[in-house]
């Protein structure tokens, strides 16, 4: 992870647990959301091929305890200066088709480093040989989340994705869908949690831009903005070869149930196991 | 102002120079070769079919075989509503029947015909296709169908085979993916050994303890194909139409666009083979031909070959070449990022063409290019109206090795001597569509 892997860190003064958390932000949330902060694009890992990714983001200013408890609102550990490390396995099937699997872990002053849980994400998109003006993607994520981390425990996601390249400029968006099976929020039917996100390449090697996260609650009557979760990321993604991913970002959430600032990191390295150099002629397969 | 620019600029005033032509042209006498271009609903498999445009309403055009020294007309009309050119590739003919725009070749207005006069050689497999300008419109240029075998009968022609197949490699419908790197290559629907995908042509019919020859072109815009029998092995006797020093037995051979290889196959594992590419999702798109012995029967088999690392090295000699040159000319490939959504544009000592340097050329010296390829692309550079000598790869000598196209692999280098012997504007591109289009082209002229 390098620049981002940091040594989880004690929060300075523990005053901070008087500090009374808004209850404001007793909104049926689905988990701590920031274990994968990314907005997908439409591309998926080619087959034959396994791409492995660290996603690192540390929550800078989130949710706090509760006087006298380890934990925040809804029982939940906090999130304030906790570092979570997710690892993401995602193996290509097909020219349209990957499996992803995730291990969320999370790390904390008092808690230790704690195993959060696991998801698995299947996606397929339309294939390139449709010709389609855009990139079309549908992925699902269902999984499992341990319940002092995530007021839903079971959950399942269906992610669209859309996304287009227009020289130097790249535009995604991912209108998701959540659905609890076990937990705090399983009679309230689906959620819309949207994300976005657009980027200039200002050279080959550095784009930047802006990401936005976002759960707007039920579809059967939004939450208040006080209570949705809105978060911005300004980003940049460095692409220094085709066999790595990189992306780091500053975010920033306005409303109150949203961590205030979280500083997050993707390394992803592509294992072709075909052998071959990427784009190169000069073997056989 | 950009390779589409310079060649409107310059098709105008040939289209009136051609026009001029034309009028007395139907005076003359009826030309040895005539070919038509026009619009092709080209049935690749029954019921399956790719619009393109064509010579003569057939991929490939018609096969030329002409003798070695003899002169030639070929008339070709042009019946698109585009301005064509045909380009002789690998002929040492005079810059203005090159068939390039570049070069000083008459491009032919829509609806108008054109004659183009010259005596081939040297002899061997060359071909021919359309020079145009494709840009970012995917059925242009060396994506469509314009392309055909053009064989120079030697005057000794050794014959040391029983059957003789012509093979062309064409890549069909290209795209770019919506939101992949368009930076990067082309993708296509469908690859094809002349017009049909596997399983949907005439097998080619062999007969046991027969020595079969392929001549084999990679027409595709920009993709570098294996190739392999199932089941045999080929014996490479020339590379781009010229006899290698070296004859080498291979298992499978890759060809760059715009390369050429004559190889021999000893016919001796009876059975009902697959010709086709060795990487399994082009070979599914259709690249693949039947090769049945007489008297076989069954479905096709295909059989992968040893991997293989593909080197230029075993067909030529190790030692470096004898002669010296009179004058380096050191050439570096770069190339210039305009965004992950839109083609490179590619450089030749920092410059792209129309603005890249023009080398002057001595008749009867011997000049090397001293290429260094920077980018992480491989690239297929060909050398207009001449034949090279490679002289080393990446640093290691080796000579004997004739060609006009030579692949300069990413991040490494490659020298070719050639002798100036064919005064005239020289075209040197690479020959990837995307590549000459954005830049990647300079001239010779000869003082």
């Amino acid at each position: 992870m390098l620049w981002l892997l940091r040594s989880w860190k004690a929060p300075g003064s523990l005053a901070f647990v008087a500090v009374l958390f808004c209850c404001c932000s007793a909104k049926a949330a689905y988990a701590q959301d920031n274990y994968e902060i990314q907005v997908y694009g439409s591309d998926t890992v080619a087959p034959k091929t396994t791409m492995l990714e660290l996603h690192s983001n540390f929550t800078a200013e989130g949710t706090k305890p509760l006087p006298g408890s380890p934990f925040a609102v809804d029982r939940m550990y906090p999130t304030n200066h906790a570092e979570h490390e997710t690892v993401e396995i995602t193996q290509g099937i097909n020219d349209w088709a990957e499996v992803g699997f995730y291990i969320f872990t999370s790390a904390r002053d008092g808690q230790g480093w704690q195993w959060v849980g696991d998801h698995i994400r299947p996606r397929v998109r339309v294939p390139d040989s449709w010709h389609w003006p855009i990139g079309v993607s549908l992925s699902t994520e269902i999984g499992y989340q341990r319940r002092d981390f995530a007021t839903d425990t079971w959950t399942w996601e269906i992610r669209p994705i859309v996304d287009k390249t227009f020289g130097r400029w790249y535009f995604a968006v991912n209108p998701a869908l959540e659905r609890s099976f076990h937990g705090q929020t399983v009679n309230q039917g689906i959620g819309f949690s949207p994300s976005a996100k657009f980027s200039y390449d200002f050279n080959k090697y550095i784009s930047g831009g802006l990401e936005y996260y976002a759960d707007y609650g039920s579809l059967h009557g939004f939450d208040s903005l006080h209570n949705q979760q809105q978060q911005f990321f300004p980003a940049v993604d460095l692409n220094v070869s085709p066999n790595w991913e990189i992306n780091f970002g500053v975010g920033v959430g306005p409303t109150a149930s949203t961590d205030h600032l979280i500083i997050k990191g993707i390394v992803g390295r592509r294992f072709d196991w075909t052998h071959h150099r990427a784009g190169g002629s000069e073997s056989i397969q | 102002m950009n390779r589409r620019e310079f060649i409107a600029k310059s098709a105008a005033t040939a289209a009136l120079s051609a026009a001029a032509g034309e009028r007395s042209l139907w005076a003359q006498s009826p030309a040895d070769v005539r070919l038509e271009i026009a619009p092709l609903k080209l049935e690749i498999a029954p019921g399956k079919h790719v619009q393109t445009i064509a010579y003569n309403g057939q991929v490939p055009g018609p096969l030329i075989r002409w003798p070695e020294g003899k002169p030639i007309a070929i008339d070709v009309l042009n019946r698109t509503d585009v301005p064509e050119i045909v380009h002789w590739h690998g002929l040492w003919i005079p810059s203005d029947q090159d068939g390039a725009m570049e070069e000083g070749s008459a491009m032919i207005a829509p609806g108008s015909q054109h004659r183009y006069n010259f005596t081939p050689r040297p002899s061997g497999l060359r071909w021919y296709h359309t020079h145009t300008y494709a840009g970012h419109d995917l059925k242009r240029g060396l994506y469509s169908g314009q392309f055909g075998c053009f064989y120079i009968e030697p005057k000794d022609e050794p014959g040391a085979y029983d059957q003789e197949v012509f093979l062309t490699l064409h890549d069909w419908n290209a795209y770019m993916g919506a939101a992949t790197d368009a930076s990067m290559d082309a993708s296509y629907d469908y690859s094809t050994i002349n017009d049909r995908l596997l399983g949907s042509g005439a097998p080619v019919q062999v007969k046991q303890n027969q020595r079969v020859v392929f001549r084999i072109v990679n027409a595709s815009a920009t993709v570098m194909h294996w190739l392999a029998l199932a089941g045999h092995q080929m014996t490479v006797i020339a590379m781009d139409g010229n006899p290698v020093p070296v004859p080498s037995k291979i298992s499978a051979l890759r060809l760059a666009p715009a390369e050429r290889a004559d190889v021999v196959v000893e016919m001796n594992q009876p059975g009902v083979w697959v010709f086709g590419e060795t990487r399994e999702d082009i070979r599914k798109s259709g690249m693949g031909i039947v090769i049945e012995y007489a008297g076989q029967q069954g479905e096709p088999k295909w059989i992968d070959p040893p991997e293989v690392l593909w080197d230029y090295r075993p067909f030529a000699h190790a030692e470096p070449v004898s002669s010296q040159p009179d004058q380096n000319v050191p050439l570096l490939f770069e190339s210039k990022f305009h965004g992950h959504g839109d083609f490179d544009y590619w450089t030749i000592n920092g410059k792209s063409f129309p603005k890249t340097e023009t080398v002057m050329l001595q008749e009867g010296k011997r000049y090397r290019l001293a290429m260094r390829n920077k980018s992480t692309d491989d690239h297929p550079v060909h050398l207009h109206r001449h034949t090279f000598e490679v002289t080393s790869l990446d640093g290691k000598p080796l000579s004997g090795l004739r060609k006009d196209v030579i692949v300069v692999p990413a991040n490494s280098t490659a020298a070719v001597d050639f002798v100036a012997a064919n005064p005239g504007a020289t075209l040197f591109h690479c020959h990837q569509q995307t590549h000459m289009d954005f830049g990647f082209m300079m001239l010779f002229r000869y003082s």
